[in-house]
This record gives structure tokens, C-alpha cells and sequence, in this order.
């Protein structure tokens, strides 16, 4: 009994299909990282394959095929997908090219937010946002303002990665009848921008949907809002024109206690 | 069912993003495709997705096809019989008990290919699988045609599962040995 008679007899087993569960998941592994057994493997299907001459064909219903045609077509649309994304990346890297005015805009509302952060008496009654008052000042709070031009902001996102807790504010969007906000996240690690749910009629919205997400995902994502059928994306990817983009930044200086 | 080079020049175009070549491709090797892992799953709700999986896995792969290594069909049931087997590993539902005719056919696999045209590898094959013990040979037919594990192969054939894993090492090399490498 030998290592090679065993390498071998594996191969052949994982051919013939008595492994279990476990055992096969080893088995491809040493397929894919092992040149050697790969072309034991592909000896034993070269041989005992032949045996399939004795299946009896059978008819397949004609539904198989449709479902592999959409199924390649989805393919095909998750390529066209990544193009769409690199185009609004740029659109992105425009609007924050935008300049000055934009900036300076950006600014006073970072500046108003932090406030909300840091000191929100400061603000009036009617203003505060209570869930940032109860989380007082974070190190790890990200900003992003989602604006179409330098003149309307219409969204402020603020994160908290640590808790993965998200709020949006609403700040100048009106919202027209029978649609819906819903928020995206865009991030290079995904083929498609995630849905990160409607964005409620209120003020403040606040969500947990960053949950499922890595905290350095979250904070090197761009953040879109698109407008849609009311009640959200009835395809689990944006259908309706992005109207607004941005990505987050710091709250707070980078330096930390 | 189109002729291995015809397969072959199929492939070929699949591999170059041909979507008329990959229907072509489908339509001269479904039915085989499905009778393989139907008679593995034996669940028609199963098998139709094991069949999405196989032929969404020959569109992106048929650039690795080799027909120096082995026939075009060879390589597509190779692929189909993985994922219908992977898929049966994961569904323990699938019980081997559904399937009476699995045991009629495992009964008269002394020839299972009898009066049908033969490759010379597969009179090869036969010929080595015909020395073996009756037992043993049911057994590496009954897992290669049924996709068992060898826990199944123990409850089929009524013996304990490290005298099959025995019988199959034993099978193996036998046929190795008599194959050549």
C-alpha cells in the first residue's frame, strides 16, 4: 500500500463518486492546487467516462433551456453592469472635481453635522437628530452628501462603522408621487450596486442594511440614491435614473485618542 | 447525436462566445447530459438544475476543452456527473430507496452494454471490469451509473462500509493494472 496507490485510488473514487461530502471538497481542492492528481483525475474520467455508453438518453423538458438562457444572459448583463458602474464612477469623480463652490458647500454641511454630532444643543430643538445624540461622538462617523449639483444637496448619509449603523437625512428632495427613494451601495468588490433599502418619507432615516458589510467596504463604497416604483427596485438593481451619488469622508480628523 | 469531431468544432466556437454553436451543442447532447444525472438524482426538480449548472459551466470552461485528452461527451458527462454527484452529496434526501429500477439496472450490468457499439478504450474497460470479482464489479458500477457514496453502497448491497472501501480500493487498482498508465 503505497502513497501513490492511494493518491490514485482517491482520484478514481472522486470519479466514481463514493466520496462524501468532505472527502470530495479535499479532493478538489488537490484538483486545483495539485497539477499531478488533477491529471489522475482527468485519466480516471477519460476512462471510466466511456461507461456512459450505456445511459439511455432522456429527454429534458424544454423548460431547461430557457432557464440557461436567461441564466447566460444574466452573465452577459453583469458585464454590461461593470461598464455601467465604471461610468458612474466617473460621473462621481466629476461631481467631485466640481469645485468650489461644491466644496465650500460640502463643508457647511459637514460643519452643520459635526455640530449635530458634537454639540447638538447647539442646534434647535426641532432639528436634533436623536439617534446622533445617543451615539455621541464617534472616531469611526462618516460623512457623505449626496448632491447632484453644488446647488442641491438633496441626501446627507451619515455612517457609523463601528456600529454599521447608517442615517439619512433628507434634506431638499422632494419626493413625487407614487415613487420611491431606495439607497445603493457601489463598491468595486460587488458586480452589481446592493440595495440598501427605501429612504422613508421622514427626515431621518435610520437602518442597519451596512450590517452585512465589511467596514472597509463601507467606507471606500460610493453611495447612490435612484428614484423608483414605489415600494423599491422591483429587479434588486437600480431601473430608475441615479440622481445622486457621493462617497463618505471623515467626520472628524483622522487622529484618534 | 452529432459526431465527436462535429462536438468538437461546437466547442471550439462556444469557447469563442458562439451562443448558435452552444444551442447546437445543447441540442445533440441534452438528452445524454440528463439521462446521467437523472438516474443519479432520480429527482426531476434536481436534475434540471444540476443541468443549468452543467451547461452554464461548459459555456465558460469550453476553452479548456482538450480533445487530446478526452472525447467531447466524456468531458461534458464528466462535468454534468460532478455537480449531479456534488448536489447528491449535499441532499440527503435523495434516497437511494426512491429508485427500484436503480436495482433492476444494476442487476443486468454483468453487460450493461450489450449489442451497443463500443469504443476500443470501453471494450478495454469492460474487458478489465469482467475479470473482476461479480461483487466488486456490481459495486463500481452501481457507483459510477447511480452517483452512490460508499455509506450508500454499504445499505444497498447489505455489507459494512469498510468492506467496501476494501472492495473498491481493491477494484481500482485492479483496473489500473490492467489498464496500463
Amino acid at each position: 500500500m503505497t502513497n501513490d496507490d492511494d493518491r490514485d485510488v482517491l482520484a478514481a473514487e472522486y470519479v466514481l463518486g463514493t466520496l462524501d461530502a468532505a472527502e470530495r471538497e479535499r479532493a478538489e481542492a488537490l484538483v486545483r492546487s495539485d497539477a499531478g492528481f488533477a491529471a489522475l483525475v482527468r485519466d480516471w474520467e477519460r476512462q471510466l467516462g466511456e461507461l456512459h455508453a450505456a445511459i439511455e438518453p432522456v429527454e429534458p423538458p424544454p423548460q431547461v433551456f430557457e432557464r440557461i438562457r436567461q441564466r447566460l444572459a444574466g452573465v452577459e448583463r453583469d458585464r454590461a453592469q461593470v461598464v455601467e458602474l465604471a461610468e458612474m464612477r466617473r460621473r462621481v469623480r466629476r461631481w467631485r472635481t466640481f469645485g468650489t463652490a461644491m466644496a465650500a458647500l460640502a463643508a457647511v454641511l459637514v460643519a452643520l453635522l459635526v455640530t449635530s454630532v458634537l454639540r447638538p444643543d447647539l442646534w434647535p430643538a426641532g432639528m436634533r437628530p436623536a439617534a446622533e445624540v445617543a451615539g455621541g461622538p464617534a472616531a469611526s462617523r462618516l460623512v457623505a452628501v449626496l448632491q447632484q449639483d453644488a446647488a442641491s444637496p438633496a441626501f446627507i448619509l451619515t455612517v457609523d462603522v463601528d456600529k454599521r449603523l447608517m442615517t439619512v437625512r433628507r434634506v431638499a428632495a422632494l419626493q413625487p408621487t407614487g415613487k420611491s427613494y431606495e439607497l445603493w451601495l457601489v463598491s468595486k468588490q460587488f458586480s452589481k450596486p446592493r440595495s440598501l433599502g427605501l429612504v422613508g418619507q421622514q427626515e431621518f432615516t435610520t437602518g442597519t442594511a451596512l450590517a452585512a458589510y465589511q467596514p472597509e467596504t463601507i467606507s471606500d463604497a460610493t453611495y447612490a440614491i435612484s428614484l423608483e416604483p414605489e415600494g423599491g427596485s422591483p429587479t434588486g438593481e437600480p431601473t430608475g435614473a441615479v440622481l445622486w451619488g457621493g462617497k463618505l469622508i471623515e467626520t472628524l480628523p483622522a487622529a484618534r485618542p | 447525436m452529432l459526431t465527436a469531431a462535429e462536438l468538437v468544432g461546437l466547442l471550439r466556437a462556444v469557447a469563442a462566445g458562439d451562443q448558435a454553436a452552444f444551442e447546437r451543442l445543447y441540442a445533440a447532447t441534452r438528452a445524454k447530459l440528463y439521462g446521467v444525472v437523472l438516474r443519479i438524482l432520480r429527482r426531476a426538480d434536481l436534475a434540471d438544475e444540476v443541468m443549468q449548472e452543467a451547461y452554464l459551466r461548459i459555456w465558460n470552461s469550453a476553452g479548456q476543452f482538450d480533445p487530446a485528452v478526452a472525447s467531447p461527451i466524456t468531458w461534458m458527462v464528466a462535468i454534468a456527473r460532478n455537480r449531479a454527484i456534488d448536489l447528491a452529496r449535499k441532499k440527503r434526501d435523495v434516497s437511494v430507496e426512491e429508485a427500484p429500477e436503480a436495482l433492476e439496472f444494476a442487476a443486468d450490468i454483468a453487460d450493461p452494454l450489450a449489442g451497443r457499439e463500443r469504443s476500443e478504450e470501453l471494450a478495454r474497460l469492460l474487458d478489465c471490469l469482467g475479470r473482476l470479482d461479480p461483487e466488486q464489479r456490481q459495486l463500481v458500477l452501481l457507483a459510477y451509473y447511480n452517483g452512490l457514496s460508499r455509506e450508500e453502497l454499504a445499505a444497498r448491497i447489505g455489507r459494512p462500509v469498510n468492506t467496501i472501501k476494501t472492495w473498491l480500493r481493491r477494484s481500482i487498482l485492479a483496473v489500473r493494472e490492467r489498464l496500463g498508465s
